[in-house]
C-alpha cells in the first residue's frame, strides 16, 4: 500500500497527463457518438424497418472483441488517437441511439398532436418539443456510453493510443517485476477517477439542462 | 348526399358561415366503409356546434379534418368564404384554436410558455405576447402572479384544462376546435368548468366545433346539434330544443334515450324563471318578531339572512322553542341547495330534491338571496317547454291542402 501511494506520487505528472489524454479521448469519442446517435435515432424513431436495422448494427459494433477491432484499424488508420475515436464512437453509439429512439417514442402523442394542431411544422415540433422532452432519456444514453468508453480506452494503448492503458499494458509487459503491480493498480486508479468525474459533470449537466416541468 | 340545414331556416340565413363542409370523405386504405361519408355541414359564426354520437361514428375524424390533422381523401373545407382544402396546413392550424381532451400541455415548459406558443409562431413581439399571456390567464381564472412560471404537473386536471382552453384562444383564432376538452375532468370540476367556458364563450364568441359523446353535455353546451351515424351520416341538425322535442328519427331519439323532458331542464336557467319568495328574518331579529314571522308564514320555517342578505340559517318554529334565547345563528339547519341565476334547472332540481325544505334557495352572484325555487316551478317550466316545443314542431309541418281561412273564420 505504501509503495503504491509512493509510485503514485512519484509519477504524478504522468498520472495527470495521461488522465488529460484519457478525457479527451473519451470526450471527443463521446462528442462523436452523441451527434451521430441522436441523428440516427431521429432518423428512425418514426419507422419501423429502419429503427430495426440501425439498433441492430449498433448492437453488432458493440459484440466486435475491443482488441480485435483496434488491431483491425491499423491498416486503414495507423496508430495512436485517431483509430482509437473511431473505435470508440462504433462502440459508443448504442446506448445513444436507443434512448433517442425510446425517449422519442415515449413522448405521449396528444402532446406532439397539441403541437402539430398549434401551427408548428414537423421540424419546429422535433426541436422545441420532441427533443426537449426526450433529453433527460436521451443523456442517461449519453452517460452510459461515457462510462462504456472509459472502460475501452484503456484498450487503446495497443495501439499505442493515449490515457490510462499505457501504464496498464507496462505492467502486463513487465508482469512479475516488483513495480508492475503498481503500474496496473495507478492506471485501474487513474480510470476510476476519470470515470467518476465524468459522471459528476452529466449529473450537473442534467440538471442545468432538464426544464424543471420535467424533473 | 347527407345536406344538412338546420330546420328553423330563418336565423341561418342572418348569419354568417364560418365554417362549410362540403362532401367531405375520408377513406381509410384497408377498411371496407369510409370513416366519414360526404358529410356536408355548416357551422354559423359565432356558435357552439356539437358533434355528437356513438364511439367510431367518424365525429373526431370529421372536426381534424376541419384543421387537416387528418387530410380528407375528398371534398371541400371552406374557412370564412375561403377554400383551405389545400392550403398550407401550418399556416391554417395557427388560425383556429384546438384544444383535445388529453389537453396535450407541453410539460418542458412553463404555463406562461405554453400559452405563448401560438402568438410566438406568429411572430409577435415579445411585450405583446406577454401582455396576452397573461390577459388569458387572468380570463381563464389563473392569476398569472401565481401560474405564470408553473409547470403542467404542478397544476390539478381542472387548472390544466383551463390552461388548454387559454393557449388554444391565445392567437385570437375565430374559429376553435374542441375534442370531449372536459372528458377527462372528475363530474363536479367538470360541470364547473362547463359553466365557466359558457360565460367565457359569451364574452369571446367564437366558432366552436365541439366533439363529445356525451347527449347531456351536448345539450348543455351546444347552440346547435348534429347527432351523427355512423360515417358521419347526420341524422339531425338542430338546436337542442328542437332535437329534444321533435327527433328526427328512431335513431335521434333511441340517441337521446329516456328522460328527454328532464334533459330539458339542463336548456333552461334560474334566471328564466319567476322566483318564489320565502320567509325571511334579519340575523339581528329578536324572539318575538321571529315568531311572529313564523305565525304570519304558511312555510314553517324562515331563512335568516345576515347583514349582507346572504343566507345564513333555516330556523323553524320547532327550533325556536327548544332553544329559547340561543343566537338565530346557532339554531335550526344550516341553509343547503344553494344556487345562482345563471343554473340550469336541472341544476337547480338536483339540489332542491336533497334540501332540507325541499327548495333551492337562489342568490346572485354576491352571495346576497333572491328567492327560492321548488318542484312546482320545475314542473311549469317542463310543461311550458314542452307546449311551446309541440307548436313550433306543429308550425313547421308543411301544407298538405290549402285551408280556406275565410270559411275558418266565418264558422
Amino acid at each position: 500500500m505504501r509503495e503504491l501511494l509512493e509510485f503514485l506520487s512519484n509519477r504524478r505528472s504522468d498520472m495527470l497527463q495521461l488522465g488529460i489524454e484519457h478525457i479527451a479521448i473519451v470526450g471527443i469519442s463521446v462528442l462523436l457518438c452523441t451527434v451521430i446517435g441522436v441523428a440516427l435515432g431521429v432518423a428512425t424513431y418514426r419507422t419501423d424497418r429502419p429503427r430495426e436495422i440501425i439498433l441492430a448494427v449498433t448492437s453488432t459494433f458493440l459484440t466486435i472483441p475491443s482488441f480485435a477491432l483496434f488491431i483491425l484499424l491499423i491498416g486503414p488508420l495507423g496508430i495512436g488517437a485517431p483509430p482509437v475515436v473511431v473505435a470508440l464512437t462504433m462502440y459508443g453509439l448504442l446506448p445513444i441511439v436507443r434512448n433517442t429512439i425510446t425517449g422519442l417514442r415515449e413522448i405521449d402523442p396528444a402532446t406532439v398532436e397539441s403541437a402539430q394542431g398549434m401551427g408548428m411544422s414537423r421540424r419546429q415540433r422535433l426541436v422545441r418539443i420532441e427533443l426537449p422532452m426526450a433529453w433527460p432519456v436521451i443523456l442517461t444514453g449519453i452517460r452510459v456510453t461515457t462510462l462504456i468508453l472509459v472502460g475501452i480506452a484503456t484498450i487503446g494503448a495497443v495501439i499505442a493510443g493515449p490515457g490510462y492503458g499505457e501504464f496498464i499494458f507496462d505492467g502486463l509487459a513487465r508482469a512479475g517485476a516488483p513495480f508492475a503491480i503498481n503500474l496496473v493498480l495507478g492506471g485501474v486508479i487513474g480510470v476510476i477517477v476519470v470515470a467518476i468525474l465524468f459522471d459528476a459533470a452529466f449529473s450537473l449537466l442534467g440538471r442545468l439542462t432538464t426544464s424543471r416541468g420535467l424533473q | 348526399m347527407t345536406v344538412a340545414s338546420a330546420s328553423n331556416g330563418t336565423d341561418t340565413t342572418t348569419q354568417r358561415i364560418a365554417i362549410r363542409l362540403e362532401g367531405l370523405c375520408k377513406q381509410y386504405p384497408k377498411e371496407a366503409h369510409p370513416a366519414v361519408d360526404n358529410l356536408t355541414l355548416d357551422v354559423p359564426e359565432g356558435e357552439i356546434v356539437i358533434l355528437v354520437g356513438p364511439s367510431g361514428c367518424g365525429k373526431t375524424t370529421t372536426m381534424k379534418m376541419i384543421n387537416r390533422i387528418i387530410e380528407p381523401t375528398s371534398g371541400r373545407i371552406i374557412l370564412d368564404g375561403e377554400d383551405v382544402t389545400t392550403a398550407d396546413p401550418d399556416q391554417l392550424r395557427r388560425r383556429i384554436g384546438y384544444v383535445i381532451q388529453q389537453i396535450g400541455l407541453f410539460p418542458h415548459m412553463t404555463i406562461a410558455e405554453n400559452v405563448a406558443t401560438v402568438p410566438k409562431l406568429l411572430g409577435w413581439d415579445s411585450k405583446r405576447v406577454s401582455a396576452r399571456v397573461d390577459e388569458l390567464l387572468e380570463t381563464v381564472g389563473m392569476p398569472p402572479g401565481t401560474y405564470r412560471n408553473r409547470y403542467p404537473k404542478q397544476l390539478s386536471g381542472g387548472q390544466r384544462q383551463r390552461v388548454g382552453v387559454a393557449r388554444a384562444l391565445s392567437g385570437d383564432p375565430s374559429v376553435m376546435l374542441m375534442d370531449e376538452p372536459f372528458g377527462a375532468i372528475d363530474p363536479i370540476t367538470r360541470d364547473r368548468l362547463q359553466n365557466e367556458f359558457l360565460r367565457l364563450q359569451a364574452e369571446v364568441r367564437k366558432t366552436i366545433v365541439f366533439v363529445t359523446h356525451d347527449i347531456d353535455e351536448a345539450i348543455k353546451m351546444g347552440d346547435r346539434i348534429a347527432i351523427l351515424q355512423e360515417g358521419s351520416h347526420i341524422a339531425q341538425y338542430d338546436t337542442p330544443e328542437q332535437i329534444l322535442t321533435a327527433p328526427a328519427n328512431d335513431f335521434v331519439a333511441d340517441f337521446i334515450g329516456s328522460g328527454a323532458s328532464l334533459k330539458r331542464l339542463n336548456l333552461s336557467r334560474v334566471r328564466d324563471i319567476e322566483l318564489s319568495p320565502w320567509t325571511t328574518v334579519d340575523i339581528d331579529a329578536d324572539r318575538a318578531t321571529v315568531l311572529d314571522a313564523l305565525r304570519r308564514s304558511d312555510k314553517g320555517c324562515a331563512l335568516v339572512l345576515d347583514e349582507n342578505r346572504r343566507p345564513r340559517r333555516w330556523v323553524s318554529a320547532l327550533d325556536m322553542q327548544r332553544h329559547d334565547g340561543r343566537p338565530l345563528d346557532e339554531i335550526g339547519l344550516p341553509p343547503d341547495a344553494v344556487v345562482e341565476p345563471q343554473a340550469t334547472l336541472n341544476d337547480a332540481l338536483n339540489e332542491l330534491i336533497t334540501a332540507n325544505y325541499s327548495v333551492a334557495i337562489v342568490v346572485d352572484s354576491s352571495g346576497a338571496y333572491q328567492g327560492v325555487v321548488d318542484i312546482d316551478h320545475i314542473n311549469e317550466a317542463i310543461r311550458t317547454m314542452r307546449t311551446e316545443a309541440r307548436a313550433k314542431a306543429r308550425a313547421a309541418l308543411p301544407l298538405e291542402e290549402p285551408v280556406d281561412r275565410s270559411e275558418q273564420a266565418g264558422s
